[in-house]
């Protein structure tokens, strides 16, 4: 504590390193999704966007819309599809540019 | 003239069907006998007034709906003879347009007057009161307005002081500032669909509200949740009950100044949203409770290797406070409810248990909770019989998890879900959730999906106790110190 507080204030830092050390409860929390643009099909894009509870995803041709912004990490979307959505595993968000949420990620056209 | 007994079943619901005239007497029939526990109406061919009444005594304990269809717009005053349906009659009139007959005047609860928002029924012809007092009171006393935006992040609410100066001589409170419309959204969803809004309805009682509304749906539908699923419920809801806890007795320190105690108790607090990170995947539990069943196991492991060492966490800081003369005397003799107005407003939880009134959720028969579930009471009613009654409750939450992980019926705590029929029917829930019993209703359409629903938190019931507290011979510092022993949510309020 003592060579903290000396430490503090021979740099003038009196604050730790963030995170000081990764938290270990950190693994199991929910985290919002990230999608795996080659199995991302339209079926299965439109079954997603049916389920997400809070309109975080919407289609829009042949790109899906996800808005960052509007999704609580509820792990629907990725219990629907494992195949084409994971959990990102980030959930540090913060941003000053409210557009750097708003993700667009290709749907692959099915082969005809 | 009637037929309805004040008598339950013990752990089911009773219906019975009272017709409009006769409403008045089965009230004061059933009033003496029986908690009001909840009152509604739906729309549907005819208007219908549904009361929730509960049974506390214990191996008793069970539900009376009565049911009545209003022919034209009007009832009997239920608050004239139950003081508890006042906020219920004010919550209908703005969502229904109907009144009770006396044409008492009804208080805004629940609409922001400044949004057209939907309702579930008709708008009202005329708009409801509002409530602010006088500027003046008899030239001695004069309203301090407060809020609805309050220090740090405390949520929105709007105090109305009525004071001589120093000394609360009244006190109202405006909740309708974060209304949501909640009950107007789940309309048309799955029950799937609807837990998700519930469990966010107040968020600190993800478990109970959730697990309120799973029960409503699982009863209209006759589906059977199995027992190591009820039993992981359970675990999740005691785990909510004891991060609960522990951020009131933060709050209690935060309240009274006391930064050294607040730190303490937030240490508890982190360690315990960090056992539920561990345990189910949320710190604050959400998507543990899945219509008829739960979504995932608990992690036996986690919370036997986590939880000794977070509960030690909480109770040393408890037995610091309760050896600190300066935060007992704070707590002492304030925030005094008798037993008699914790019992006329029909109050639950832990400010009903430290008023000297049993009631709690857990006591009714057919769920996990065995009769061997301590109840923890007292009878001061005051700040400091609350926080008792919190640790009590903390320290037979860590039991009754050991029991559930261990339980000796089964396999323990577990996962499991019964898929729920796509039919027609109606269903009332109930959980103990850390402010006391939560209650939801459900009535599903031909296609599974619900038609009416009622989310009736803890929230909802015990801010009517906060007034009758608040003005027990306290001062205005006293206010955050009983804001924080109700431990309650204006979102629950404001739903």
């Amino acid at each position: 504590m003592t060579l903290w507080f000396i430490r503090g204030l021979l740099r003038g830092v009196v604050t730790t390193r963030y995170p000081v050390r990764p938290d270990a409860s950190a693994a199991s929390l929910p985290t919002p999704p990230a999608f795996r643009p080659q199995a991302l099909t339209r079926p299965t894009a439109d079954r997603l966007v049916g389920i997400c509870p809070s309109g975080a995803l919407r289609r829009d041709g042949s790109v899906l819309v996800y808005d960052v912004g509007r999704c609580t990490a509820c792990g629907r979307c990725a219990a629907e599809a494992p195949h084409a959505v994971t959990g990102s595993g980030e959930f540090e968000l913060a941003t000053t540019d409210r557009s750097t949420l708003i993700k667009e990620i290709p749907v692959r056209e099915e082969a005809r | 003239m009637t037929a309805v007994e004040p008598k339950t079943v013990p752990g089911e619901v009773t219906m019975f069907q009272v017709a409009s005239p006769h409403l008045e007497a089965v009230v004061r029939d059933l009033a003496p006998a029986l908690r009001l526990a909840d009152m509604f109406a739906s729309d549907g061919d005819a208007t219908t007034l549904r009361l929730v009444w509960a049974n506390d005594t214990a191996g008793q304990a069970g539900y009376v709906i009565t049911e009545t269809p209003l022919e034209n717009g009007v009832y009997a005053s239920v608050s004239d003879i139950a003081p508890a349906a006042f906020v219920e009659e004010c919550e209908i009139y703005e969502q229904f347009g109907i009144r009770p007959a006396t044409g008492k005047s009804l208080n805004r609860v629940m609409l922001p007057p400044h949004a057209d928002l939907p309702t579930l029924g008709h708008k009202p012809q005329a708009e409801p009161e509002e409530a602010h007092a006088q500027h003046t009171v008899g030239g001695q006393a004069f309203e301090f307005p407060f809020g609805p935006v309050r220090q740090v992040g405390v949520e929105s609410l709007y105090y109305g002081l009525v004071t001589s100066g120093e000394e609360v001589v009244d006190l109202y409170l405006f909740t309708w500032h974060k209304h949501r419309g909640l009950e107007w959204r789940l309309q048309g969803k799955t029950p799937e669909q609807a837990l998700f809004l519930a469990e966010r309805t107040e968020g600190l009682s993800a478990v109970a509200l959730g697990w309120a509304l799973a029960a409503a749906a699982e009863a209209a539908t006759g589906t059977w949740v199995p027992e190591a699923a009820e039993r992981t419920r359970a675990v999740a809801l005691e785990l909510e009950r004891l991060y609960n806890h522990a951020a009131a007795m933060a709050a209690l320190c935060q309240s009274t100044g006391l930064t050294v105690g607040q730190s303490a108790a937030e240490i508890a607090l982190e360690r315990l949203l960090r056992l539920n990170a561990r345990a189910f995947g949320h710190r604050y539990l959400f998507g543990v409770v899945a219509a008829g069943g739960v979504s995932r196991a608990p992690d036996a492991d986690g919370i036997r290797k986590i939880l000794p060492g977070a509960y030690g966490e909480f109770k040393r800081a408890s037995e610091a406070l309760l050896g600190t003369n300066s935060f007992l005397d704070r707590l002492e003799a304030t925030g005094v409810l008798t037993t008699g107005q914790a019992k006329d407003l029909g109050l639950v939880g832990p400010v009903a248990r430290a008023s000297g009134l049993a009631t709690d959720a857990r006591r009714v028969p057919g769920g996990p909770y065995g009769d061997e579930t301590a109840i923890a009471a007292a009878t001061a009613g005051d700040v400091l019989a609350r926080f008792t009654v919190m640790l009590a409750e903390a320290a037979e939450s860590v039991r009754l998890i050991g029991d559930f992980l261990d339980s000796e019926t089964g396999s323990g705590a577990g996962a499991g879900i019964a898929e729920l029929p796509r039919t027609s029917g109606t269903g009332l829930g109930w959980a103990e959730s850390p402010r006391g019993e939560a209650l939801a209703w459900v009535e599903l359409g031909r296609d599974g999906r619900i038609t009416r629903a009622r989310l009736r938190p803890a929230s909802a019931r015990n801010w009517r106790g906060f007034d009758d507290a608040c003005r027990s011979q306290n001062v205005f510092t006293d206010i955050p110190i009983i804001e924080a022993s109700f431990w309650l949510t204006v979102a629950g309020m404001a739903r």
